[in-house]
């Protein structure tokens, strides 16, 4: 550490990689239950602030103490941060409903005439049409569309953007 | 970012730094500045203080001597708390001092009953001693605070109720020294007061001023 206070990345590498375990290990036994990825996020926090207060590291006195108050309080404000938002945030396995079932079902006006809207795409160019019936009715990715339709991911943007301009047009005009 | 590439980026970013001094050191260095303007205070006002009057008064010279010694050893109490993995034991340190300046003037307030009635209990405000207070303040604040924030944020609460205790004694200290001859009533509510006040709102304050840097940049 001392090294490291005088600008040696090496030593400084070196000991960082030798503290991770340690620190890791410590966040793992106060909190057993965190995902993996939790507590990595965690562990990256403590070297964070490591790095960001080495200068109060003073080599006459031992590492591990030094080490540990850090990570010590780190962990505490990760669980104070973590029940704060439990406190604030509910998790619900269903959204609750804004607006009641008559304003929500619009299945009868949504798409007025089928018929006509599929005449619509059928009427569009070939390009548009593959476009929209990759990514709109099979709800295809780009990329997954870009494989099937061999068009470029940019082609499909330009192509589906024309194709509801068109789309918009055709069915405003038979209304 | 996984774990080896940050400590990767650490460890490139690691530019030489500079140890910090030991806590004790950090408090001389933040006090003499600090002495030395309410030196100049003195001087400056020269026609109110009398070194006769403030030393011929024995209590006087217990509650200059306990407000030094509070805002010496909340100095250290605060620096001390910035170390991590530092002893804690140093944080009650500054309780001791306290207690006895409270004390002391605790005596005087009974001393002023017995010798002037309700009279001596009565509370006026008085607004000349703000300004010098805050004149004396001003420079080991921000001095104070400057200096707290190269240390570690483990406890901004506790860090910067010690910090206020130690400028608002600091102030006090200074302050009685040209302007004697108050009813301990007056000390108690205004000086011991300001500097309750004092250290809560810079407790209040403590995480907005003092908090892990990294978290700006990173958030």
């Amino acid at each position: 550490m001392k090294a490291a206070q005088d600008g040696d990345h090496a030593a400084y590498r070196t000991l960082l990689g030798e503290v991770t375990p340690v620190v890791r290990r410590a966040v793992k036994g106060r909190h057993p239950f965190l995902s993996a990825d939790d507590v990595e996020d965690l562990v990256q926090d403590v070297l964070l602030s490591l790095h960001s207060v080495r200068a109060t590291f003073d080599s006459r006195r031992p590492f591990l103490p030094w080490l540990m108050a850090i990570t010590h309080n780190r962990i505490v404000d990760a669980a104070r941060r973590y029940s704060r938002r439990a406190a604030r945030e509910v998790t619900v396995a269903e959204y609750p409903e804004t607006s009641d079932a008559a304003q929500t079902n619009r299945i009868n006006d949504d798409y007025r005439d089928p018929e006509a809207l599929r005449q619509a795409v059928a009427d569009l160019p070939k390009g548009q049409r593959v476009a929209v019936e990759l990514l709109k009715l099979r709800e295809m990715s780009l990329k997954e569309a870009a494989v099937i339709s061999g068009m470029s991911v940019a082609a499909l943007k330009v192509a589906s953007h024309r194709a509801t301009k068109a789309l918009r047009v055709a069915l405003r005009a038979r209304d | 970012m996984d774990t080896d590439t940050l400590i990767e980026r650490l460890s490139e970013d690691a530019a030489p730094v500079r140890r910090l001094p030991a806590p004790w050191l950090r408090a001389l260095l933040w006090l003499l500045p600090g002495l030395a303007i309410i030196a100049a205070v003195v001087v400056a006002v020269k026609g109110l203080f009398d070194p006769r009057m403030v030393l011929a008064d024995h209590r006087m010279v217990i509650e200059e001597a306990a407000t030094l010694v509070t805002a010496v050893t909340a100095a250290l109490a605060a620096f001390q708390s910035t170390v991590p993995g530092a002893s804690r034991r140093w944080l009650w340190v500054p309780l001791a001092p306290l207690a006895v300046w409270l004390a002391s003037v605790g005596q005087g307030c009974i001393d002023d009953y017995i010798r002037l009635g309700m009279a001596g209990l009565a509370v006026r405000f008085d607004g000349g001693c703000m300004l010098p207070m805050v004149l004396i303040g001003f420079v080991p604040t921000i001095m104070i605070v400057v200096m707290l924030r190269r240390g570690a944020p483990l406890a901004p609460r506790l860090t910067l109720a010690l910090a206020g205790l130690a400028v608002a004694a600091l102030a006090n200290f200074g302050l009685i020294l040209f302007h004697t001859g108050d009813v301990s009533i007056m000390v108690l509510v205004w000086h011991f007061g300001l500097v309750m006040v004092a250290s809560a709102v810079a407790a209040a304050l403590g995480p907005r001023v003092l908090g892990w840097r990294h978290r700006a940049s990173n958030a």
